[in-house]
């Protein structure tokens, strides 16, 4: 028996999905070890070994390919413990880091503090250098003065070096110059350079990507190394890969070399996830909408036509990285978010949470102040006794006092009532967020199906799709592990670009061919060297493309190695005319400027006939009934609860009623209907 | 105010509207809004559109009440009602479903004539239930010069095309007449359109939304949630009053003076008056001067608008910004004041700009003296030379360009608790505009950046510092380039707050080919030559209270930031630093001994 392992590390879980040779797959929860993250991933694989009846050392053995998740860079992002790091730049724009692109979230909040750049002003470097935009060198670079911002950026104790020039992407040879000066002054020293970490138009996007993936290196390059020396003395021998934010898997080499491409590691899974779970349920079209909802927040992907969008504006804590990423928006919304009412008597929800420490009223930690769970409990499509698999014990009195205290008495409510205002409050937040995404691609929610994972996905599933007409949910039976499951079932991927600007004015086919040839060229050796079997592999084209004069471009996929001919590039225009009219509703006969030309190379995994659910047993299983306050049945009402590990395929479960899940409770709110697959998983229909 | 009276107002008998409909319906006006703001920003054609988002959607309901302004700039949406009442005024009953009107008309409630207003109604049950709104900050509007600010005109015959609320949609189909005239008369006419097909499908596609929100929830409830939303913000203003001291002010400030009538400065005026027991606060305008002989008269639209965003920042962010909260605000205005509504002729290009980004911080200003942690100090008056209006021929492409530069609009002004936010720019916007990308701008005007840095020195200090302004570096690549820019802030820089002192004054000047610098005058029309350049100095935000109580860390921090000068930590912070560059730390000792003596200077 070989076997394969994927773990995606949060901050409370430690996810594990196996995988047998059989194509079963069994999934595994181990604590989170924080700052230890490595324990945590063995304590896990000790559980699977456990399972099976074998030692980890055994275990290992038979493990053909352990694919991980990481939180290590978005983290290191967050909580600010990135390496101290020096920036290079052109003379004369030292703040790029500083201005960034100027916006503010909210006009009317003006008591705020300005935030800090990613790299200090002192230890930025201006350079004497420049080119112009198309590449030609109007200052040539100083070299003496580079040499010189390289031995105070080592005075001051940097411990890696990022250099963005201005239009390097149109010229690299300064950049590329000041890489061989660095090597040469201080060798040893991690670096990076923009035109190769993130080749895009924009400098501020471009220096910040720069200056991530160089503050990244070395921690990424530590804990990675260390990763893979224990899990190798641990008895791996098979491949180890890690999840990218491009949502595909890549080797240790290229991850330790553009560490940036591990920002979102774990979220840039979940949609493939979805859609490998939802085409196992043998779906002719897969349009959907993937929602993970946990304790603190909610991230929202799209799956558009089999097709998971990307993009290039992804950002952590304020900083953009730049690299084509996963689209995932996150918002701070989850079972902690602390409810309030103003003086105006309107209800906020979020985004300020209770977290995990104090915690939910109900939790008995300390906290005093409402939240969402507070409401799920007291609505009681909670538990108490038996909360988080059987791990908790929730108090139903101290989730009604804050309740009555802070939002029912202030809006002369019952205490079931304010617990309905908060679950719809957090509900219209989430709804909000949704738009946001599927305003931005285009999409219309009413023809896609939602498929909710996380711990949270039940409870709040049914309002979220009512509210923006979407007429099926699926909740996969891999809900609980969702990112883990799409880490075990995503392709070899990464991402090739190239700026060379191009308009359909006077259309340069040798310049688009050769770029193109250049990146399938990258792409290729890529492939190469992870070994990706010519069968299996595929490269995708797409363009950044506007009409003239707008100044934002978009994304155009298109499948052509080569442009012969005229007849070529109109196919690419029109298909630009429709993209732009699908999202902007207007299409215009100006020229089209091409500004960036990207490659994605794929080796696809091979295709396994993966099975989900142990053997089913019995028709529907009546638990109990448990007391609900639902405003759609009028009040409090007695529903029936149903054992959800109980369920043979096939069995329908009319609305209303809860389902009790291992990992989520799903709320069926009346006039749904909820059917289990053949997988195990549950679709659930609203009328 | 009780429970009892709140639940009252918030549930009629009539209607029944819950706080659950209210909640829902909240969030599906945001959205309506959020998705007329994606259509225009992603389909703009003009740099300033669709990078600066110098534009703003809105919506109000038939009776010209708004609804959610928290996604435009203040300035263009804080009297946004004033477009429906001319539409309606102007057409009365003749107005159709398919309909769109536009208007740049400063005396028929647009902001300047730079802003492209188009608005148009929407129909529920054969009456109109909603006006949607959308109005951009165009990069040319047919000004007599290529810019969109005329800070020395006259009168309105000389700021150009004027589209005085006229019908360019009918029937969902636009009325060519009116897009002809426009295309004759702008001088980037296939920019123009497309900036115009942007605009439109803002307005159409809230005017589909609107239609379905109806649909789905029944035009009653929609409009009485509108109604209701309106008490609500009614009662957020009332209570942010009822916690403000009483008290009546009267405050002068100077502009910077270009005409003879005002020698030493234009002199601006407000007395405003805090009633917390009638939950009140009245804004008294009357007593400023007579319009002037200059495009900076403010109109109707933005002398409303300055007060509105004034007093609602210092009620707080809660409070929505919507008919509502502005019913606990009220103007007195005249007409034929250069600040209040202008007299026909008077000239008011530059309307939403240079006066407004006086009067906005002035009017906080006032409310520092009436409590010390209240109000702001100023910010940024008058746009920087980094921020001009370029035009010119671009030899790559050979065609002309026209375009509005928004780089290094910085110095925002410090207030109790916070330093200034950066990219404030001026109260108008406050730091809601994107700065250009220095990239683009290269790749679409043939210019180059030579830099764009904090100014050391240049921001206000105080216990709280102004954010800095920019230095910027402009010079053409390969002919010569005209830069117009209405500046200010020069003669009277940012004023400091409650013991802050006042920002650096801004400046423009030409360095000719030999590098000799000679100083522009405060509205810029200049041609640049090759060789030669533009040095744009942005002045700061102003500094709130006394620089000596600041952290001495954070003055060192400003060091190290380059944003202040060792001498200036020294001499107005009395801060004292040992060691070179990036290596200074602070002498705590002499830090101490230095802030004494000065304290000691100042008493004495």
């Amino acid at each position: 028996m070989n076997v394969q392992i994927a773990v995606d590390v949060g901050g409370t879980f430690t996810d594990l999905v196996l995988q047998e040779s059989s194509g079963q797959i069994r999934t595994y929860k181990a604590p989170t070890t924080p700052g230890r993250i490595v324990d945590g991933i063995l304590n896990g694989v000790e559980l699977i070994a456990d399972d099976f009846g074998l030692d980890r050392r055994e275990l290992l053995r038979k493990c053909t390919r352990f694919a991980c998740g990481t939180t290590a860079a978005t983290n290191a992002i967050l909580e600010k413990t990135y390496a101290t790091t020096g920036l290079i730049c052109t003379e004369g724009f030292r703040d790029i880091l500083t201005v960034r692109e100027g916006g503010k979230a909210d006009t009317y909040t003006i008591a705020i503090d300005y935030p800090e750049p990613y790299i200090a002003r002192h230890l930025t470097h201006g350079v004497r250098e420049r080119m112009n935009s198309e590449g030609g060198v109007e200052t040539p670079l100083d070299e003496s003065q580079a040499i010189e911002a390289i031995s105070q950026l080592r005075a001051l104790g940097v411990e890696s070096i990022a250099v963005c020039l201005l239009w390097s992407i149109a010229n690299p040879s300064h950049e590329i110059r000041i890489g061989q000066l660095i090597e040469k002054h201080w060798p040893g020293i991690p670096f990076s350079l923009s035109h190769q970490t993130s080749p895009t138009l924009r400098e501020y996007r471009r220096t910040s990507a720069t200056a991530i993936d160089a503050s990244l290196k070395p921690l990424v390059s530590r804990t990675v190394n260390e990763l893979e020396a224990r899990l190798r003395d641990a008895g791996l021998e098979g491949v180890l890969t890690l999840m990218a934010s491009s949502g595909g898997q890549t080797a240790v080499d290229e991850v330790i070399a553009r560490p940036i491409n591990l920002c979102l590691s774990g979220p840039s899974a979940a949609p493939v996830s979805a859609r490998t779970s939802i085409k196992a349920e043998n779906e002719e079209t897969c349009n959907a909408i993937v929602v993970d909802m946990g304790g603190t927040s909610f991230d929202i992907s799209i799956i558009d036509d089999w097709q998971i969008p990307m993009h290039r504006e992804g950002i952590i804590d304020g900083h953009v990285f730049g690299v084509a990423s996963v689209e995932v928006k996150t918002i701070g919304a989850g079972g902690g978010s602390i409810a309030r009412v103003d003086s105006g008597g309107f209800i906020h929800v979020g985004p300020e949470s209770a977290k995990s420490v104090p915690g939910p009223a109900c939790y008995s930690r300390g906290g005093t102040r409402p939240t969402v769970t507070d409401a799920n409990l007291v609505r009681g499509f909670l538990d108490a006794g038996n909360f988080a698999g059987g791990t908790m014990t929730l108090d139903l009195a101290k989730a009604r006092a804050a309740i009555s205290e802070h939002v029912a008495e202030s809006l002369d409510l019952s205490t079931e009532e304010a617990a309905s205002l908060i679950g719809l409050s957090v509900e219209q937040n989430m709804v909000a967020a949704i738009d946001e995404i599927t305003i931005k691609r285009g999409v219309d929610p009413r023809e896609y199906v939602m498929v909710a994972g996380g711990a949270a996905a039940g409870l709040h599933a049914v309002p979220i799709a009512r509210e923006l007409g979407i007429k099926r949910i699926f909740v996969p039976p891999v809900a609980g592990v969702l990112s883990a499951f799409g880490i075990l079932v995503s392709d070899i991927k990464s991402t090739f670009s190239r700026s060379v600007p191009l308009s359909t004015n006077a259309f340069d086919f040798a310049k688009a061919n050769e770029a193109l040839a250049t990146l399938v060229g990258e792409a290729e050796a890529y492939l190469d060297r992870m070994k990706a079997p010519a069968g299996s592999r595929e490269i995708q084209f797409s363009a950044e493309a506007r009409y003239r004069g707008q100044v934002w471009q978009i994304s155009l996929p298109f499948d052509m190695r080569r442009f012969e001919s005229q007849a070529d590039l109109q196919r690419l225009v029109e298909a630009f005319h429709q993209l732009h009219e699908k999202l902007y509703f207007v299409r215009s006969s100006d020229p089209v400027e091409f500004t960036e030309w990207t490659v994605v190379a794929i080796g696809k995994l091979p295709s396994a006939d993966l099975k989900y659910g142990g053997a089913p047993s019995l028709p529907v299983a009546e638990k109990t009934r448990r007391s609900v306050y639902m405003r759609e049945l009028g009040g409090s009402r007695e529903i029936r609860v149903v054992d959800g590990t109980q369920l043979a395929p096939g069995t329908v479960v009319q609305g209303p009623a809860l389902i009790d899940q291992p990992l989520t409770t799903i709320v069926l709110y009346p006039s749904t209907k909820a059917t289990y697959s053949a997988n195990g998983g549950v679709w659930i229909d609203l009328h | 105010m009780g429970s009892e009276s709140l639940l009252q107002e918030l549930s009629p008998p009539e209607v029944g509207i819950d706080i659950f409909t209210m909640v829902v319906l909240r969030r599906r006006f945001e959205a309506i809004i959020g998705e007329m703001i994606n259509a225009l920003f992603k389909s703009g054609r003009s740099g300033v559109l669709n990078t600066a988002m110098d534009f703003s959607c809105s919506l109000t309901d038939a009776n010209f009440q708004s609804i959610s302004l928290a996604q435009g700039l203040p300035v263009h949406v804080g009297a946004i009602d004033l477009i429906p009442r001319a539409v309606v005024d102007k057409f009365g009953t003749d107005i159709h479903p398919g309909d769109c009107f536009v208007n740049n008309s400063g005396y028929l409630g647009n902001t300047h004539c730079a802003d492209f207003t188009v608005c148009a109604p929407v129909f529920v049950d054969d009456s109109i239930a909603f006006y949607v709104i959308a109005r951009a900050h165009l990069g040319d509007m047919g000004f007599p010069t290529p810019t969109t600010y005329g800070p020395r005109s006259r009168d309105v015959y000389e700021e150009g095309l004027i589209l005085p609320c006229v019908r360019i949609q009918k029937g969902y189909k636009d009325v060519p007449e009116v897009i002809d005239i426009c295309r004759a008369n702008i001088r980037v006419p296939d920019q123009f359109y497309g900036d115009y097909l942007a605009v439109l499908s803002a307005v159409r596609t809230g005017e589909s939304r609107l239609k379905s929100l109806c649909g789905k929830y029944g035009a009653d409830v929609v409009r009485t949630f509108v109604d209701e939303f309106q008490n609500y913000a009614e009662r957020m203003a009332r209570t942010a009053i009822s916690n403000l001291p009483k008290g009546r002010l009267s405050k002068e400030m100077l502009y910077d003076s270009e005409t003879e009538l005002y020698p030493t400065g234009i002199p601006i005026r407000a007395t405003i008056e805090v009633d917390p027991d009638e939950e009140l606060i009245t804004v008294d305008l009357t007593g400023n001067v007579d319009n002037l002989p200059l495009g900076i008269n403010m109109t109707e639209s933005t002398t409303t608008a300055a007060c509105m965003t004034a007093v609602l920042n210092v009620l707080g962010a809660d409070v929505p910004r919507c008919t509502g909260s502005f019913r606990r605000v009220k103007l007195v205005l005249r007409e034929g004041a250069a600040i209040g509504k202008p007299k026909f002729p008077a000239a008011t290009s530059a309307a939403t700009t240079n006066l407004c980004h006086a009067l906005i911080p002035h009017i906080q200003s006032m409310f520092a003296d009436l409590r010390g942690d209240l109000g702001t100090a100023y910010g940024t008056i008058g746009m920087p030379g980094s921020c001009a209006v370029v035009s010119g021929n671009d030899p790559r492409g050979d065609r002309p360009f026209v375009n509005q530069l928004i780089m290094g609009y910085w110095g925002g002004p410090a207030m109790s608790g916070h330093d200034g936010w950066l990219t404030y720019g001026s109260g108008a916007s406050q730091g809601i505009l994107w700065q250009s990308s220095v990239e683009v701008v290269e790749q679409q005007q043939p210019i180059i950046i030579e830099k764009l840095e904090v100014r050391c020195d240049s921001a206000g200090a105080g216990q709280w510092e102004g954010a800095p302004g920019a230095e910027c570096v402009i010079r053409p690549r390969s002919g010569a380039v005209r830069f117009m820019v209405n500046s200010a802030s020069r003669d009277h820089p940012p004023q400091g707050v409650a013991g802050g002192t006042s920002a650096a004054p801004m400046q423009i000047a030409r360095l000719d080919r030999d590098g000799q610098r000679s100083e522009l005058p405060i509205s810029v029309d200049a041609v640049i030559d090759v060789g030669e350049k533009l040095v744009s100095e942005g002045c700061g935000g102003g500094g709130f209270g006394d620089p000596l109580d600041r952290d001495a860390d954070r003055v060192l921090q400003s060091v190290l930031a380059g944003r202040v000068s060792e001498e200036r930590a020294k001499s107005i912070y009395g801060v004292v630093l040992v060691g070179d560059g990036a290596h200074r730390k602070l002498d705590y000792t002499a830090t101490r001994e230095c802030r004494a003596g000065m304290r000691r200077g100042a008493s004495a």
